[in-house]
């Protein structure tokens, strides 16, 4: 089991140092093949610890494997070490599953790009980065795959590296993932200070339960969860990295990194619990995020930027559900919330593909006539998103309303806000749909539409990719029906026990609830854009302006940060300490004119000067000791 | 063989120059004989990581010789777990700038090729040398031949860069030789491992001075950026990688081993500018117009960090400063021979003018990336490695500095980023012409193994932080009385797993631990290690929550 769980660790790792060295030895398609071909291995690694864990009974299920000490400093040593347990072991399928999917879709969808070789490497770095994420043991590594995970993003939503947007959408993301880092970080300091400890066992044991210090420790987590999982009020990277390629977006963006804040708040889930103000605030952040993205993605035209902020809705209601302590219910959604939204990515990239780049939905329209299957994928995954049964989505996302009905006044308003986000869910799902594959067919599709692929919509690659999500989107719900079956929650309770749990009749008032608010949702979307028996109110307008967040950060943080930074250069730097030099060596040119005379050539004068120098400042030293 | 690997180590390189300066040697064989000896000084230096005894804390590779017995003056040289580390990255870097200028080739060979030699081996010496006397005879020695390869090799504007040089540099060493001649004078001796402690306040300020105006700084920095601006670009890395690192060697070996009362009383200004200079560095970076001044600010703040490391006085921070100096060496090193190499195909710096260098030129695009991002310490990089153990020291001692120092990351990814794509990124630059190549062969052989360290470090930067200061050893001198642990002079560090006994053994192994949990009865938590008469170990398991609550287990092994 130990040897598999490193295999699935090097093994991406290993291609991307394969296919940075070969350079153009490898051909485009071969560095390709190889990065799918790694990726699909760690698969295969991940199912191999998954069966051995099965084996074992679940109190004995963690094993820990060190490879070497990764750093130390005293008495504190910090391994790197894996963690093979039913949480990591979920997270792994998850990852290198839908990764080798998605980077298996690369190969058609990138073919022919200028760098492809350079993609799959990226690719390839950060499937080995969101492993070491999941699989280390400790929170430093943790921290460490963090950190990689949002190199591999920045260097990916900058792929296409010539477009100043790209670039600049790539610095966003990494400089607001920095601040989390540096959030977390200082949470690490805490722990490292208050239990000496940053491997998960010691430092759980050991925390500080109540009180500031343990607020803190939970704030500064939360800090790096917000930030990676582009939760408000740190969410404005994710719609800017649409810059990047569509399976970018799919397989970071949607299905895997950005769902690390949640795997964070299940993993640290103990750090969480000692300080309930914070998991209150955590589960409200998601709340108010899942509200906020819905609104806003009423009015996008990007169809990407619509996914994306779907993405962050979704991101939302696991918040809510693993910080109001529905713990195995937030990782269900997560799970499916990977299947269904890299399937719309995916179909959304097979539209843009055969559009050649086109991402404007005011310039689609009535694809569906002409792309029959990919309408048919984008409606499967349209339907688990709004959470219809049978789909995925109805499964996931009902559980986490039902599990919050148990908490409380808190937990019944964040429910109701889930059903809210649920009806928006429902509207902007459904505008996207409608709009791109209903009524006639655009003029631009008309001219653009180009389908080389034979009787496919799309590459092979893509087309058979988008078709295993598809099914996924359609039976992955079904590994868990609350009342009936929870073969999950009870994989994942001995790992974090949780303390929202729901009773039948809450699940049976929560499903019908969450089904009507969302068939209400498409009901309206089709009277705005198939009937067009009404129209959008003119307030929302200001969701144009996505609530003018990027604004107010301009002006907060990044005009001021300039500002100093050139009003230090002009007004200290160069006049007080480079301008106080260069009085002095003014100073000295016109001394040395006199001194010139001292000059003499005679070591011995110089020695003296030299030594009595020293002398009078030795005299200064001693008399005033 | 042993004893002398440090002399060799100083004196190999020194004698190169001797050899390139007098030998008639054709241009072009000044060149090779230079890199050919500092790649043996290379040699010679893992030949001493291999015979080097990391499980000891005590000096070695130790030799002595009487020079002035009146006076106590000895050639005394010798090396610790840390300053083998810091003479690896001197010989490495040395070897790099050397190869480089070879490969770029400079006017007047020999006497260049010469100076660069001897540079080398004058910050070997400030690295291991044991008298004080000795220790400033290769400080001088190594400013010395920086002079003249600024102020004859240098830009257009290297007679004032050279000139602002020389007086700051000039100011701080004399107020450094007066502190020495004082110390050494009053203690009878001048030699480092067997000066007393001192509380003399205005002999700490003489060395600090010395040391902030070298490292340097905030607010000594005003020679930093004409200096690395004008100097040729394997000097600049020399001056950023290496001979900066001298001062937070001195601050290590002297200031703070030598004076811990006035290391007490002026930490708080240190820290404080220190802190200062990480964010005032960061910003500058930010904004500054050309590669080498990005670079010449960002070096202005990691010095602020290794300071804060090294002033942070615990485990944490020294082993974080010491692994974050030889970071920050072969990241400013490798840097600047990446800026020379921009600079030599768009015949500018300057950013604005520069840009979509990635296109077509996979190997300048991908080690200029990888090393932008170790230095902006991207977590999993040795850079991460060395800052986390710097703040999470710092953290101990006062939060705020931690937070300071958490806020500087952030910064360092702005800065950072606008470098790599000011250079690599978006429109090509107006200097940028399609004819520029990518690296040569004779670039890469210079840059590619500074950053296959670097990588290597990544994956293992316990190689350094776990080998610096030994352990377990009897002779804890250097940790001891560097580390103020709640255990003072006793307290030990353990690696390897002992085999314990529950109890204390003896009743002399009690008292020392009764004495130790007297002098500090605020301690509630922890395990202490000690060491009692009759060479067992003590331990002691400390619980509880204040006052008489607390409770001791204690445990004994063989020693």
């Amino acid at each position: 089991m130990n040897a598999a769980s490193w295999f699935c660790l090097g093994l991406p790792l290993a291609a991307t140092v394969a296919i940075t060295l070969a350079g153009t030895r490898v051909s485009r398609r071969g560095a390709a093949y190889l990065s799918t071909l790694t990726t699909a291995g760690a698969f295969v690694a991940a199912i191999v610890v998954f069966v051995k864990l099965l084996d074992q009974s679940p109190k004995h299920r963690g094993a820990l494997t060190t490879s070497w000490t990764w750093l130390s400093a005293g008495k504190y040593h910090f391994g790197l070490t894996l963690l093979n347990d039913q949480l990591s072991v979920m997270m792994m399928l998850i990852v290198t599953g839908v990764g080798s999917l998605i980077i298996a879709y690369s190969i058609g969808y990138m073919d022919g790009e200028d760098e492809e070789r350079r993609f799959f490497a990226y690719m390839s770095l950060f499937v080995f980065s969101m492993l070491l994420l999941v699989q280390t043991a400790n929170l430093l590594l943790l921290l460490a795959g963090w950190g990689m995970v949002g190199l591999s993003s920045y260097l990916l939503i900058g792929f296409y590296q010539e477009r100043a947007s790209a670039i600049a959408a790539a610095k966003k993301a990494f400089v607001m993932n920095a601040f989390g880092d540096a959030t977390m970080a200082i949470a690490l300091f805490l722990l490292i200070e208050h239990t000496g400890h940053l491997d998960f066992h010691g430092a759980f044991a050991n925390a500080p339960v109540g009180g500031t210090v343990a607020t803190l420790i939970a704030l500064g987590l939360l800090g790096g969860a917000v930030a990676k999982s582009a939760q408000f009020p740190l969410h404005t990277w994710l719609p800017d990295a649409m810059e990047g390629p569509t399976p970018v977006s799919a397989l970071i963006h949607a299905a895997t990194m950005v769902t690390a804040g949640v795997y964070l708040i299940v993993r640290t889930h103990p750090l969480f619990e000692n300080a309930p103000h914070i998991e209150d605030l955590a589960a409200g952040l998601g709340a108010g995020t899942l509200l906020m993205a819905g609104l806003i993605a009423l009015v996008q035209t990007d169809i990407k930027r619509v996914i994306a902020y779907s993405t962050m809705s979704q991101i939302g209601y696991m918040f809510v559900g693993a910080a109001g302590g529905a713990y195995a219910n937030g990782m269900f959604h997560l799970m499916t919330h990977a299947f269904f939204k890299a399937l719309l990515f995916l179909a959304a990239g097979i539209i843009i593909h055969a559009l050649t780049g086109e991402q404007d939905i005011r310039r689609m329209g009535g694809l569906g006539r002409r792309m029959p299957h990919t309408r048919t994928a984008f409606l499967i995954g349209s339907l688990a998103l709004v959470g219809i049964p049978p789909f995925a989505g109805f499964f996931s996302k009902d559980s986490i309303i039902a599990a919050l009905l148990n908490r409380g006044t808190f937990g019944v308003i964040l429910a109701f806000c889930m059903l809210i986000g649920a009806f928006l869910t429902g509207v902007y799902t459904f505008r996207l749909y409608f709009i791109v594959f209903h009524g006639d067919e655009s003029d631009f599709a008309r001219e653009h539409l180009h389908k080389p692929h034979g009787r496919l919509e799309g590459p092979f690659s893509m087309v058979s990719t988008v078709t295993v999500l598809a099914g996924l989107s359609v039976v992955g719900g079904f590994v868990q029906f609350a009342p009936f079956w929870h073969p999950l929650s009870d994989w994942l309770a001995p790992i974090a026990k949780p303390f929202a749990e729901a009773s039948n009749k809450q699940e049976l008032v929560a499903s019908v609830c969450a089904v009507v608010f969302g068939i209400a949702g498409i009901a309206v979307a089709h009277s705005l854009y198939v009937a067009k028996s009404s129209t959008l109110p003119k307030a929302l307008g200001i969701l144009k302006h996505k609530f003018y967040f990027d604004e107010i950060y301009d002006w907060v943080f990044y005009k001021p940060a300039v500002l100093l930074a050139q009003g230090l250069g002009r007004f200290f730097e160069r006049p007080v300490v480079a301008g106080s030099i260069r009085e002095v060596t003014v100073g000295f040119g016109e001394g040395s004119t006199a001194v010139g005379r001292v000059q003499n050539g005679l070591v011995r004068s110089y020695a003296l000067a030299l030594a009595s120098g020293v002398a009078v400042l030795a005299v200064v030293f001693l008399v005033t000791r | 063989m042993n004893a002398w690997l440090t002399t060799i180590l100083i004196f190999l390189p020194v004698a190169g120059a001797l050899a390139i300066w007098l030998l008639p040697l054709p241009r072009h064989w000044a060149g090779s004989l230079a890199t050919l000896v500092s790649l043996v000084e290379v040699g010679f230096w893992i030949l001493s990581v291999d015979r080097f005894d990391f499980g000891r804390s005590t000096l070695q590779f130790e030799q002595r010789q009487t020079w002035f017995r009146d006076l106590g003056v000895s050639y005394h040289v010798g090396q610790f777990g840390f300053s083998l580390w810091l003479v690896g990255l001197t010989t490495v870097v040395g070897a790099a700038s050397v190869a480089y200028a070879w490969w770029a080739g400079r006017d007047r060979a020999r006497a260049y090729f010469g100076l660069m030699l001897f540079l080398t081996g004058a910050v070997v010496g400030v690295f291991t040398a044991q008298d004080l006397l000795v220790f400033y005879a290769f400080f001088e020695a190594m400013l010395i031949p920086l002079y003249v390869l600024i102020g004859v090799w240098g830009g257009a504007g290297r007679l004032a860069a050279t000139l602002k040089f020389v007086v700051y540099t000039v100011a701080g060493s004399l107020l450094m030789l007066a502190a020495i001649v004082v110390y050494g004078l009053q203690q009878g001796t001048f030699d480092l491992t067997k000066l007393d402690q001192s509380s003399n306040k205005w002999l700490f300020l003489g060395f600090a001075v010395a040391f902030a105006v070298k490292a340097p700084l905030f607010p000594f920095h005003g020679w930093l950026p004409d200096a690395y601006r004008e100097a040729p670009p394997e000097v600049a890395a020399m001056l950023s990688g290496v001979v900066s690192k001298a001062a937070a060697y001195g601050f290590l070996r002297i200031a703070i081993t030598k004076f811990p009362g006035p290391t007490h009383d002026f930490r708080i200004l240190i820290l404080v500018l220190a802190s200062i200079g990480l964010v005032y560095g960061s910003l500058l970076a930010f904004r500054a117009p050309d590669i080498r001044g990005v670079i010449a600010y960002s070096s202005l703040g990691q010095m602020g960090l290794i300071t804060l490391g090294v002033f942070a006085a615990n485990d944490l921070g020294f082993d974080g400063a010491v692994l974050q100096m030889v970071n920050h060496g072969l990241i400013s090193a490798s840097l600047f021979l990446l800026a020379a190499m921009i600079e030599r195909r768009a015949a500018t710096g300057e950013l604005s003018l520069l840009g979509g260098f990635a296109r077509g030129r996979p190997a300048l695009a991908t080690i200029l990336m990888t090393t932008g991002v170790i230095a902006l310490a991207v977590p999993l990089s040795t850079a991460f490695a060395g800052e986390f153990l710097i703040l999470a020291g710092l953290f101990q001692h006062f939060w705020a500095y931690a937070v300071v120092g958490a806020a500087a990351i952030v910064l360092a990814a702005m800065y950072m980023l606008r470098l790599i794509s000011a250079v690599l990124h978006e429109r090509v630059g107006p200097a940028v012409s399609e004819a520029a190549l990518d690296l040569r062969a004779g670039e890469l052989a210079v840059v590619v193994p500074l950053v296959l360290i670097l990588l290597g470090l990544s994956a293992w930067p316990n190689a350094i932080s776990g080998h610096s200061f030994g352990v377990a050893s009897a002779d804890a001198a250097i940790k001891s009385t560097l580390v103020e642990t709640p255990g003072g002079a006793n307290e030990l560090a353990l690696a390897s797993p002992l085999d314990w006994h529950v109890g204390a053994g003896t009743n002399a192994c009690a008292a020392v631990g009764d004495k130790f949990l007297n002098a500090h009865p605020d301690l509630l938590g922890g395990t202490h290690v000690m060491r009692c008469p009759g060479g067992r170990f003590l331990r002691l398991q400390i619980h509880g929550s204040g006052g008489l609550a607390r409770s001791v287990v204690y445990g004994w092994a063989a020693g």
